[in-house]
């Protein structure tokens, strides 16, 4: 229970410096809202009556405690280039979003657990070297690369999906996964290369332990060894690489989202920093870091439900 | 040495080598012109013996354009690793040699920039201060500061237990000989493998912000922007998109395997 408190107490230490970090970011950095609002040609008069109506010449402190104070109370501002408040936006593309980041990731660890398993079992053997040179080529490629060969396969000469577009879930299941497929196998794929490496070398170094020669010198069956016994150890490290993808992930998800035209999150986040939409920016960058953080501690979480010697300690 | 001959190492720096050959002497061979020269008459050829890996929907040849290409994409990642390198060190090192207060205020920093991901810093950064080759280096370097700082820390925490820095102190060296002599020699293995492994995915994200156009901008030629100007033209001619695709999978490839053999290498505990 202290642990949560005092994980609770870093968070929102970690979330207020996320919020000076991303005020900062946007702040200090050449550009501003007046400029985004009437163009680099505008009358220099008109532009500075508008920085003095939009607060832009008072110190960056109070600044900042303008913003933050509307973050806290739901008034995230209004979008310039989408016209509507920020907060029903965001609320409607996390919801596109969080359709493929959860696919991507149950793509990912349905295929990475096995085949990091299977690579481990058979170390030093043709197995080993296939699951782990396919995994460093998974590594290797951009996920944008991934995202061009699924449209080019399944969407232009399979037909089987579509190659772009968003589907809302409330109008039908089948077509917002079939919209959401494809860019979910393109991020899955980078994030499955990554699972099955951390699950290959969890999994070799286990396997090598003495409770495992015990339980051969009892005469467990292999099977129970390895998916029992084994794998059960090697979860919790598995997980927290799951858990610091969910960053790298919301990062893909921009390019992906992109790419494919679903407009989730991702393609959100690149729309505003294209127009430089900077209320926009500024609460997306926060909405994202907070995520990150919040699954970390999810995963954290759930490391001590799986561990119990984590809890003990 | 050895740990470099097994097939995994061979290939890796052999491939690294021949990315870093091209980056340097192909710019000396091909005059520049040759990657930007249009042949309205020759748009999405297939690879031939007259263009080896084809032409793209300008008429552009592919094979002068990915090499001239590597320049770009290693140059701005090498900056970029170089520039998170100068940041990362001094903040890792401080963090780990002082520890206390100093560590507490400096890795919060570091935390708080570490859940950001990496490619959301990078595309905030170039958006902010405009696409552009140098602001690409500033927007990848300050993105991946936070991880070089964490693994410098790391290492610097462990190292500044040893003896034989307690021997030094106790011999009268100061925090600077302390940290310059014994310390920084004894951090850099794991900091060159984390380096060569941040080069791989500093061109990933290179590649992955041209690709949105937040990077390199045309005329000139870089992977991301070339795999960007394929994506309408894919079903008719996809060489166009997968021969860069093709250079950046190689390259990451090769600086991934070094960096696993160079792992190896320093590890003591596989040794």
């Amino acid at each position: 229970m202290t642990y949560i408190l005092n994980r609770l107490l870093s968070i929102a230490l970690t979330l207020f410096l996320i919020s000076v970090l991303t005020f900062a970011v946007t702040t200090i950095l050449p550009g501003d809202v007046a400029t985004m609002i009437m163009g680099t040609q505008s009358n220099p008069d008109a532009l500075a009556g508008l920085r003095k109506s939009l607060g832009l010449n008072d110190p960056l402190v109070v600044q900042y405690g303008r913003w933050i104070g509307g973050m806290m109370t739901g008034d995230w501002g209004r979008s310039l280039i989408f016209k509507v408040p920020i907060a029903d936006l965001l609320i409607q593309k996390i919801k596109a979003s969080s359709l493929i980041v959860v696919l991507s990731m149950a793509i990912a660890a349905i295929c990475a657990v096995p085949l990091g398993v299977w690579a481990a079992v058979h170390r030093n053997r043709w197995q080993d070297a296939f699951s782990s040179s396919a995994a460093l080529v998974g590594v290797s490629l951009p996920d944008f690369f991934w995202g061009i060969i699924m449209i080019l396969l399944f969407a232009r000469v399979l037909g089987w999906f579509p190659s772009s577009g968003f589907a809302d879930p409330a109008m039908g299941l089948l077509p917002a996964l079939s919209h959401a497929f494809l860019p979910s196998l393109a991020l899955g794929l980078g994030l499955m290369a990554h699972l099955t490496r951390m699950t290959r070398s969890t999994m070799t170094g286990i396997l090598n332990q003495e409770f495992i020669r015990v339980g051969r010198a009892k005469g467990l069956a292999e099977r129970t060894i390895v998916w029992r016994y084994a794998l059960a150890n090697a979860i919790g490290p598995v997980m927290t690489v799951a858990g610091l993808q969910v960053g790298y992930l919301f990062g893909s998800i921009i390019v992906i989202e992109t790419l494919f035209n679903y407009t989730g999150m991702g393609w959100l986040t690149y729309q505003a920093l294209l127009n430089r939409d900077i209320p926009l920016i500024q609460a997306t960058l926060f909405v994202i870091a907070a995520v990150v953080m919040l699954a970390n501690l999810v995963v954290d979480l759930l490391y001590l439900y799986v561990d119990p010697r984590i809890r003990l300690e | 040495m050895k740990r470099f001959l097994t097939p995994k190492g061979v290939i890796g720096v052999t491939l690294v080598l021949l990315m870093l050959l091209t980056a340097v002497v192909a710019p000396l061979l091909i005059p520049a012109d040759f990657a930007t020269r249009m042949t309205m008459t020759a748009r999405l050829r297939p690879p031939s013996a007259l263009h080896w890996l084809g032409t793209d929907q300008l008429g552009r040849d592919l094979l002068y354009r990915v090499m001239l290409g590597a320049r770009t994409s290693l140059m701005i990642a090498a900056a970029a690793v170089m520039m998170s390198l100068v940041l990362g060190l001094p903040l890792g090192m401080i963090s780990g040699f002082y520890r206390g207060r100093i560590d507490n205020v400096l890795m919060r920093l570091v935390d708080t920039l570490l859940s950001f991901p990496v490619l959301l810093l990078a595309l905030t950064i170039s958006a902010m201060l405009g696409p552009s080759v140098p602001n690409a280096i500033v927007a990848i370097g300050v993105a991946f500061t936070p991880f070089l700082a964490r693994i410098v820390r790391g290492e610097a925490l462990r190292v500044t237990q040893m003896p034989y820095v307690e021997a030094a102190r106790a011999a009268g060296a100061n925090d600077f000989q302390l940290i310059w002599r014994h310390v920084l020699p004894n951090v850099m293995p794991p900091i060159i493998v984390q380096a060569t492994i941040s080069l791989a995915f500093a061109i990933l994200a290179e590649a992955g912000l041209s690709f949105l156009g937040l990077g390199t901008q045309p005329p000139q030629s870089s992977w991301g922007l070339m795999i960007q100007a394929s994506r309408d033209y894919l079903d008719v001619a996809p060489w166009t998109g997968l021969v860069p695709g093709a250079a950046v999978a190689l390259t990451v490839l090769g600086l991934n395997m070094s960096g696993d053999i160079l792992r190896d290498v320093f590890d003591p505990r596989t040794k």
